[in-house]
């Protein structure tokens, strides 16, 4: 993979050079610094806002105290701009020595040689402190290409006054059936529709196969489910939307970017128990988590899921001090003392323990849920393959069109699974 | 009608497109004062309570980098890539416009051409050649395009403008032994100011607002222009200060304003007033 | 390149214009005289020749390259021959962006160029309050489109906003916009018409170039104000407003800010698709989905149709744009 990453680089590196003859460095390489004694820089990247900056360069400061021999080059994006930013760097031949990596795109960089092999550095990065269903979600065909530094899962996140405010009360657990019910009743009396339509959210319907013992795709890669499974699935939102379960997609979409939790479009929705901290931080309601519905009471069908991963740059003319900084951002209590729970709930137990006391309501809540399911959470997440982005993004696009009346559920099925089909390869 | 009524209509008409037109603006700087998590469905011009802290986060900088530094970023990058640009698509400009050599209609097409593609598929070539140059997380590759003409958007406007100067300028000029830099310093910049001017203002306004060359070439948090800095007030996976964005923007508008009304006025002094005085 | 290292010779021997009355004139377009600046021609250009060769050639040729291929942004580029540009025409995603990028064309180069010529009318006369409307009518294109305009944007097409209740007062109600497949472009098209201010500022400039003389002698001949526009204003301006004409159209066709702050939320160039701008669609597969080669071609494809749009639009200037330095 390496070979053909140099390959295609000088590939293109060629036809830009035949017009650079002039640039002499154009012969150059990208060259690394370190010979002449100084300190070793690393650039190190994620996407964050303002807030998470601020902790960085916090944490840093620390790291930097700890290693003089290191310094640290940070650089933060939005979550958008960093995978536009890091896509056009790694093309180029120019990915950051220590980066932030998610789940979804995680094969898409590892397959592609890009990303170091933790296990192989000098100084492997420890994960045995990690909670076990955390400590082998960054390695892709036996190899390490990343390690999570926090984690979270799907859950139930509602508003528990607009349920009582409609008499529904909310059950350890629902089936499907009895949430579908207990919403359209809440949309009913309460005016407030009663949750944000589920079935436009890709994992929620991975969730659901694995509650009847299906799986979405296949370990080499392809999609296991049938048309005919979407169709069932996206029937019941069709028919929740019907029966007025849902808001109206035309609010959804006007209330960007504020989520429909948060534009208080809706009294409930099934998705990642960290989106709690988004939305607590777009509206003034209280929420409250709770189990998400299943049609088998014995299993969920959750996994812990690796919310935010660091990985080190194959390219990095210093593996051994990259290997030092994941380390110490994903291990290092005194760094779980500072983020709390800005990074989401921490990966290491040092780190969870450190992190406990700064932790707002919000993620305390988060926290607090994540115990009372932490039987179901012991399978790690399977790796998704690559080109998960492309198919999650198609179902949720996919959903809108039926949302607005202008596909069928057969078309919409069809047209999902000849995109994903393209898209996995 | 008299003058005066007919002035008096003039100026009815040109406040009721106004009013109309600066309507957004008005609302954005009734957003900044707005408490940030009212803002996005907030629908009224004016807010229900109004707060300074907005601008209270947003002069408090980013990660320790004050809101100073990302101003004079936006400056350093704006004032050269402005004489860059001028110079650079003046002559070029004039070129093209007034001078005759050959290849002169295949460069020109192909300078056309240029404008075609969109840039998005260069995004990555280009990135590669800075790379291997070594010039990531500096200036250059924000500026050196501007002093080399790459923008084919002015190099054609400088040629349509001097392509409307009188011929006969040039016969003159000859005919006393002006060389052509002579021509072209004395004779032909001059004439054309309001293009010059126009493109001083195009090209402080889009480099000001660019966003995707810096967020590509520049890495450090102490050389992001402003409208980086903006972004950072937003992220999806957790939270947005949309307050405190909102209050940047327009913060950095002011330099863009100040620019712009200092430079307008020159728009004015064209061959029609400033004359043939050659 | 040569002309850049021999700048010195070529400033003390060739930078004299040795054009002569007989070729300066109407006729002056003819082969030999083709060869007369050239020395000062290549020096006025180097820089440009410069930028050419060094940041766009390389850069242009190799997103040709990759349009014949699969190249995923990471390992070397496969070679596919034409497949990126059959797959095109079979892509629905395609050609919806395709009927979204004309439709957006055609609607909103014409409507800003209009407004901005009748606003540069507007302010073309000399008054003593004509800088501070310059100004205010120039506003809101200093703004850009950033997620600051597109929080505002959003906010004045909702429902029961701004637009909806003058709409309602007016007798037609509106509904939001933004939530509306149908008419969510519209939204768009009022940012660009909005953000006239490029092309106002173009014409003011092509105003002002105009000699005063023309119109006072053709007030001596008794011309009326529309007489006047029609035989001078539109005339003189012509080169101008070619410029203006061309850019907005070239520009419309690779509309891309607007969209992907202002209206991509489920999804680039919602809701529903309806703002799926050629560009967007192209970050998307380029970007998002990792098919750099399909977007190559993509880019590619667009080149040709904006190409050959552009060659119409030069052959046609022939028989309007009038240029006073005597060729056209």
């Amino acid at each position: 993979m390496l070979n053909g990453e140099r390959h295609r680089s000088r590939l293109l590196a060629a036809l830009a050079c035949a017009a650079v003859l002039l640039l002499t460095a154009c012969g150059g390489s990208g060259g690394g610094d370190g010979g002449d004694g100084g300190p070793v820089e690393l650039r190190y990247s994620w996407w964050g806002n303002a807030d998470r900056a601020a902790l960085m360069q916090q944490a840093i400061a620390i790291f930097e105290a700890d290693h003089p021999d290191i310094k640290i080059t940070p650089n933060f994006s939005d979550f958008a701009e960093y995978w536009q930013k890091l896509n056009t760097e790694s093309a180029g031949g120019g990915t950051p020595d220590v980066l932030q990596m998610d789940f979804s795109y995680l094969r898409e960089y590892g397959d592609r040689g890009l990303l170091l092999d933790l296990d192989k550095s000098e100084n492997p990065v420890p994960v045995n402190d990690l909670l076990p269903g955390l400590q082998q979600a960054g390695v892709v065909d036996g190899q390490r290409f990343a390690v999570a530094l926090s984690g979270n899962t799907w859950g139930l996140i509602y508003d528990p006054a607009a349920f009582q405010t409609a008499g529904v009360s909310v059950p350890e657990r629902w089936t499907w059936e009895e949430y579908g019910a207990a919403i359209t009743k809440v949309a009913q009396t309460s005016g407030m529709a009663g949750a944000w339509d589920y079935t436009s959210i890709m994992g929620v319907f991975e969730i659901w196969l694995r509650q009847q013992g299906k799986a979405l795709f296949t370990e080499d890669g392809r999609i296991e489910a049938t048309p005919a499974d979407l169709e069932r699935f996206w029937q019941q939102g069709v028919d929740l939307r019907a029966a007025g379960a849902f808001p109206p997609q035309d609010k959804v979409a006007q209330a960007l970017p504020v989520t429909v939790m948060g534009a208080d479009l809706a009294a409930s929705t099934v998705n990642l128990d960290s989106m709690v901290t988004r939305y607590a931080g777009e509206s003034d309601r209280e929420f409250a988590l709770g189990a998400l519905p299943s049609s088998n009471p014995a299993d969920l069908g959750i996994r812990l899921r690796p919310g935010i991963l660091l990985s080190a740059f194959s390219g990095t003319d210093h593996p051994r001090q990259a290997a030092q900084l994941i380390d110490f951002m994903v291990n290092d209590p005194r760094v779980g003392e500072i983020f709390g729970g800005n990074r989401g709930l921490p990966a290491s137990n040092a780190q969870r323990a450190a992190a406990t006391p700064k932790l707002s309501a919000t993620d305390a809540a988060v926290a607090e849920y994540e115990k009372t399911i932490a039987q179901q959470l012991t399978v790690p997440s399977a790796l998704p393959p690559a080109g998960v982005g492309t198919a999650d993004s198609a179902f949720l696009r996919i959903n809108e069109e039926m949302a607005y009346g202008r596909i069928s559920v057969q078309d919409a099925a069809a047209q999902w699974f000849s995109e994903t089909e393209a898209a996995l390869r | 009608m008299t003058t005066r009524v007919r002035s008096v209509v003039w100026h009815v008409a040109a406040l009721a497109i106004l009013v109309v037109l600066l309507y957004p603006v008005a609302w954005t700087i009734g957003a900044s004062f707005t408490p940030s998590r009212d803002i996005v469905g907030n629908l009224e011009l004016f807010p229900a309570t109004p707060t300074g802290a907005n601008y209270a986060r947003a002069a408090e900088g980013i990660a320790g980098v004050s809101i100073w530094s990302f101003f004079r970023n936006s400056v350093v990058l704006a004032v050269l890539s402005v004489i860059g640009t001028v110079a650079s698509s003046a002559m070029a400009g004039y070129a093209f416009a007034r001078l005759r050599f050959r290849g002169r209609g295949l460069m020109f097409t192909m300078m056309i051409g240029t404008l075609l593609l969109p840039f998005h598929v260069m995004i990555i070539p280009q990135y590669i050649i800075f790379q291997r140059a070594g010039l990531i997380d500096t200036f250059v590759p924000l500026l050196i395009g501007k002093f080399l003409a790459t923008e084919a958007f002015f190099v054609f406007l400088i040629v349509q403008f001097m392509r409307t100067l009188p011929r006969e300028l040039d016969e003159a000029a000859t005919i006393d032994g002006c060389g052509h830099l002579r021509l072209f310093w004395n004779i032909i910049l001059p004439l054309s100011r309001p293009a010059l001017i126009t493109v001083s203002i195009f090209t402080f306004i889009w480099t000001w607002n660019d966003f995707l060359g810096p967020l590509l070439y520049l890495n450090s948090p102490e050389n992001y222009p402003l409208p980086i800095a903006l972004q950072a007030f937003i992220d999806q996976t957790t939270t947005s200060d949309y307050g405190a964005m909102i209050a940047m923007s327009l913060l950095a508008l002011i330099p863009v304003l100040l620019f712009f009304l200092a430079f307008q006025r020159y728009l004015v002094e064209g061959v029609a007033t400033s004359g043939m005085k050659g | 390149m040569t002309a850049g290292t021999s700048a010195g010779p070529a400033l003390s021997r060739g930078l004299r214009p040795s054009a002569g009355p007989q070729q300066a004139g109407p006729g002056g377009r003819t082969r030999k005289s083709l060869r007369t600046d050239g020395p000062a021609g290549y020096f006025f250009l180097s820089p440009w020749i410069l930028g050419m060769l060094l940041l766009t050639l390389g850069p242009m040729l190799a997103s040709l390259y990759l349009s014949f291929t699969d190249y995923n942004l990471f390992t070397a580029p496969e070679w596919v021959g034409l497949q990126n540009y059959v797959d095109m025409f079979a892509d629905q995603r395609w050609r919806q962006s395709v009927l979204v990028t004309l439709t957006y064309v055609v609607i909103s180069a014409p409507l800003k160029l209009a407004v901005a010529l009748a606003v540069a009318m507007l302010l073309a006369r000399p008054r003593r309050s004509q800088g501070f409307y310059r100004s205010a009518f120039y506003a809101p294109s200093l703004i850009g489109a950033s997620v600051s305009i597109a929080i505002t944007w959003r906010a004045l097409f909702s429902d029961d906003a701004a637009v909806d209740r003058v709409l309602t007062a007016l007798g037609f109600p509106s509904g939001g916009w933004v939530g509306d497949p149908s008419r969510a472009l519209m939204i768009l098209v009022l940012l660009a018409v909005w953000q006239f201010g490029a092309p106002m500022v173009i014409f003011l400039a092509g105003l002002k170039q105009i000699p005063r003389e023309l119109y006072e002698a053709a007030e001596c001949d008794g011309a009326g104000p529309w007489r006047k526009f029609w035989s001078i204003t539109l005339p003189t301006l012509s080169p101008v407003i070619f410029f203006n004409v061309l850019m907005e159209t070239i520009g419309a066709f690779q509309a891309f800010t607007s969209a992907f702050v202002v209206s991509s939320g489920n999804g680039l160039g919602g809701p529903a698709g309806s703002t799926l701008f050629y560009t967007l669609y192209l970050y998307e597969r380029g970007f998002q989905d990792f098919r750099m080669g399909y977007a190559s071609a993509m880019a590619w494809m667009l080149l040709l149709a904006v190409g050959l749009v552009t060659a119409v639009l030069f052959r046609t200037s022939r028989s309007w744009v009038f240029y006073n330095d005597g060729s056209s």
